[in-house]
C-alpha cells in the first residue's frame, strides 16, 4: 500500500494544492497499485510510515503554524532522509529550506533544501512554465506568492524558468535534492503535470511503473504547455 | 456651495451614459469612470446628501444588495449599483442619481476606499472566502484592509454575519457593530484566526480562539440554513436598522438562478464562482443533465487551481457536459474524482447534446453574465 501524506492541507491548502495527492492517488489506481491519502491536520501526529509526503501553498501565519507543528520530532526530516518522497509547493517550500523571513521574523525552516527565503518588493502571480532535467519538455503552473528564495551553493534548482518568476531570483524554480522537490508551481502541479506525478510515484514505488493511456490528462497537459509564451 | 465641476462632470458622465446605451451597452461603467476622471471626489461629493448603505462579501454582494434597496424603497426612492457594477466606477455611477437613498454592492478590495469616502450609515458585512486569488492574494489581506477601515468609520453601523470568521475580525475595532450569527458553519478557509494567527478550534461549525475571537457571542441569532436564507435575513437586519418593515423573500430571490428558455431547454443557470459558491450550489437541486461552464477571465479569477478544493461528487450519475474557456481544467478535474464529462466547444454545442427539456447550468462569472443578463 502506497501511502500519500497530505500535510496539513487546512493550512497548506490556499492554492488547490490538495490535488496533488488525488491525481498521484489516481495514477496509481490506473496502474492496479493501491494507493491511500492519509490527510493529517495540524493536531495529528505526521506518521512515520509515509512513501510519499505532500505540502501545499498557505498563508504566512498558516505557513508559521505547520512549520512549527512539523519541526516537533522531525519525523518529515528523517522520513525524507530515509528516501521518502517530499513535494513541496510555494510555503511549503519555503517551510523545507534553511529559513525563511517575514517582515516580522526570522523563522529557521526544516533544512531539507539548501534555501532561504525572503519577503520580495512585488506580489508574483500569473503562468509559469519551467525547464527542469527531468523531463525534455517543460512543466506548467500558476505562481501566486511575494517571497523570493535564494539557493545555497549546495542547491540545485528544480528548473529554468520560461515564463514567469520562480524563486524571483537568477532565473530558477525552486530546489530538489534527491527525492525532496520544492516548487513554486500551483495548478496543481500534477494535475497539469502527470508526467511528473508519475516520476514521483516511480521515486516511491522504487522501480518503475507501466504506462498508462489517460488521454483527457495528456491533453491538458500538452494544451497548457502549447500556451506558453 | 455649488461645486461647478461637479455638476459638469456629472452632465458629462449622464451624455456618456446615454451614447452609450445608444450602441447597446447596459451604460454603468463608462458615465462612472468619466465622472472620477473629471471629479476624482465625485464619491464623497454625491454621497454627502445621501443615506448610503454599502453591501460587501465574497458571495451573494449583488442579490443582497437587491433585496435591501427593495427594503429600503419603503422610505423614499433608491439608488443602486447596476448588476455586479461593484467598482468605485459602478459606485460613482449610481450615486449620480437625485434618490436620498444609496444602496451599493462594493468589490472587497474596494470597500475601505468606499467607506471612506461615502460615510456610509451602515455596511452589510456577508462573508470573506478565497476568490479570485490572483488580485485578492489572500483572505487575511482583504480582512486585515477592511479590520482597518472599520476601525476608522465611528459613524456606522456595521451589521455582520460573525460565523464567518473573518467578518467578526473585520468589525472587531469598529465602534458600532451588530453581530449576528446563524448557530455557526464551516469555513473552507478558516483553521487560522484571522486576528492572532492561532489554530482556530472549531466545534460544529462554531470557532473560538485563545485571543476571543468567537461567534458564540452575538446580538442577533437566527437558525442555521443556505446562504440565500442567511443572506435575506442579513437584509432585513439592515432594513430594519433603517426603519423598514421586513420583507420576507423566498430563498430563490437571493440566489443567483436564473431559467432561461434555449429553444424546447428550460436551462437552471447558477453563478458558481469560487470554491464556496460551487460547495452551495452542488448541494441545492440539480438536474439529471449538467452543463459546466469554466472560464478564468480576470473576473473569474485567472487561476484555475481552486477547483481541487471543491468536491464534484454529487455530480456522480449525473450526465455532465463541459465547456468554457478552461473547459479541459475542469474536465480533468472531475475526471479524477471519477466523473466522465463530455467537453465541448460552445455553450451553444453544450445545450445541442441534451437529451431532456431541462437542464442545470453551473457557470462561471463572466459565462453567467454574457448568457443570462
Amino acid at each position: 500500500m502506497l501511502e500519500i501524506i497530505r500535510i496539513h492541507n487546512e493550512l497548506l491548502g490556499t492554492y488547490g494544492d490538495r490535488g496533488n495527492a488525488d491525481v498521484l492517488k489516481y495514477r496509481a489506481g490506473l496502474r492496479k497499485i493501491s494507493a491511500r491519502v492519509t490527510d493529517i491536520s495540524y493536531l495529528d501526529p505526521l506518521p512515520k510510515t509515509g512513501d510519499i509526503y505532500l505540502l501545499g501553498g498557505a498563508e504566512d501565519a498558516a505557513q508559521i503554524l505547520s512549520l512549527n507543528a512539523l519541526r516537533k520530532g522531525s519525523i518529515l526530516t528523517r522520513a525524507a532522509n530515509k528516501g521518502a518522497v517530499v513535494l513541496a509547493i510555494c510555503a511549503g517550500f519555503q517551510i523545507l529550506g534553511n529559513r525563511y523571513v517575514t517582515r516580522d521574523a526570522e523563522i529557521e525552516g526544516l533544512g531539507l533544501l539548501d534555501v532561504v527565503t525572503t519577503p520580495g518588493d512585488r506580489r508574483l502571480v500569473g503562468d509559469i512554465a519551467v525547464a527542469t532535467e527531468l523531463f525534455d519538455f517543460p512543466l506548467t503552473g500558476f505562481e501566486n506568492h511575494s517571497s523570493v528564495t535564494t539557493l545555497g551553493l549546495d542547491a540545485v534548482p528544480f528548473g529554468r524558468v520560461l515564463q514567469g518568476n520562480g524563486n524571483g531570483v537568477a532565473g530558477v524554480d525552486g530546489a530538489i535534492d534527491k527525492n525532496v522537490f520544492g516548487t513554486y508551481l500551483h495548478g496543481p502541479v500534477l494535475a497539469r503535470n502527470p508526467e511528473f506525478a508519475d516520476l514521483l510515484l516511480e521515486r516511491a514505488v522504487g522501480s518503475s511503473i507501466s504506462e498508462v493511456d489517460d488521454e483527457l490528462a495528456l491533453r491538458y497537459a500538452k494544451w497548457r504547455r502549447a500556451l506558453i509564451k | 456651495m455649488v461645486n461647478l465641476r461637479l455638476r459638469f462632470a456629472i452632465l458629462v458622465a449622464k451624455s456618456a451614459s446615454a451614447a452609450s446605451r445608444l450602441i447597446g451597452n447596459k451604460g454603468e461603467t463608462l458615465p462612472g469612470r468619466i465622472l472620477l476622471a473629471i471629479e476624482p471626489a465625485a464619491i464623497s461629493l454625491l454621497a454627502q446628501k445621501k443615506e448610503v448603505i454599502l453591501v460587501s462579501g465574497t458571495n451573494g454582494k449583488t442579490s443582497t444588495t437587491r433585496a435591501v434597496a427593495s427594503l429600503i424603497s419603503q422610505l423614499g426612492p433608491v439608488t443602486t449599483s447596476g448588476s455586479g457594477s461593484n467598482l468605485s466606477w459602478g459606485a460613482a455611477n449610481a450615486l449620480i442619481s437625485p434618490a436620498p437613498y444609496a444602496v451599493l454592492e462594493i468589490d472587497e478590495l474596494h470597500l475601505p476606499g468606499i467607506i471612506a469616502q461615502t460615510d456610509p450609515t451602515i455596511v452589510l458585512l456577508l462573508n470573506l472566502t478565497r476568490d479570485q486569488l490572483h488580485r485578492m492574494h489572500e483572505v487575511k489581506r482583504v480582512a486585515d484592509r477592511w479590520h482597518v477601515e472599520c476601525a476608522e468609520a465611528d459613524g456606522t453601523v456595521f451589521v455582520a454575519d460573525i460565523d464567518d470568521p473573518y467578518i467578526n475580525y473585520a468589525v472587531a475595532n469598529a465602534a458600532n457593530v451588530v453581530r449576528v450569527s446563524f448557530g455557526g458553519r464551516p469555513h473552507a478557509d478558516g483553521a487560522v484566526c484571522p486576528r492572532c494567527g492561532s489554530y482556530l478550534t472549531w466545534v460544529r461549525g462554531n470557532y473560538s480562539c485563545t485571543c476571543g475571537l468567537t461567534n458564540k457571542e452575538s446580538d442577533l441569532k437566527f437558525k442555521k440554513g443556505s446562504a440565500a436564507y442567511r443572506n435575506a435575513i442579513l437584509a432585513n437586519v439592515v432594513g430594519e436598522i433603517a426603519g423598514a418593515e421586513p420583507i420576507e423573500f423566498s430563498e430563490s430571490q437571493l440566489e443567483r438562478t436564473v431559467t432561461k428558455q434555449f429553444g424546447e431547454t428550460s436551462a437552471q443557470f447558477r453563478l458558481t464562482k469560487n470554491p464556496a459558491s460551487w460547495s452551495e450550489a452542488l448541494q441545492g437541486e440539480l438536474k439529471p443533465e449538467v452543463i459546466l461552464v469554466l472560464n478564468a477571465r480576470q473576473v473569474d479569477g485567472i487561476d484555475t487551481s481552486w477547483l481541487w478544493d471543491v468536491s464534484f461528487k454529487a455530480l456522480k450519475g449525473h450526465t455532465v457536459i463541459v465547456c468554457g474557456e478552461r473547459a479541459l481544467d475542469m474536465a480533468y478535474r472531475i475526471h479524477v474524482e471519477g466523473i466522465e464529462s463530455d467537453v465541448v466547444d460552445n455553450f451553444d454545442e453544450a445545450l445541442s447534446k441534451v437529451q431532456g427539456d431541462t437542464v442545470t447550468v453551473l457557470s462561471a462569472y463572466t459565462a453567467f453574465f454574457e448568457l443570462v443578463m
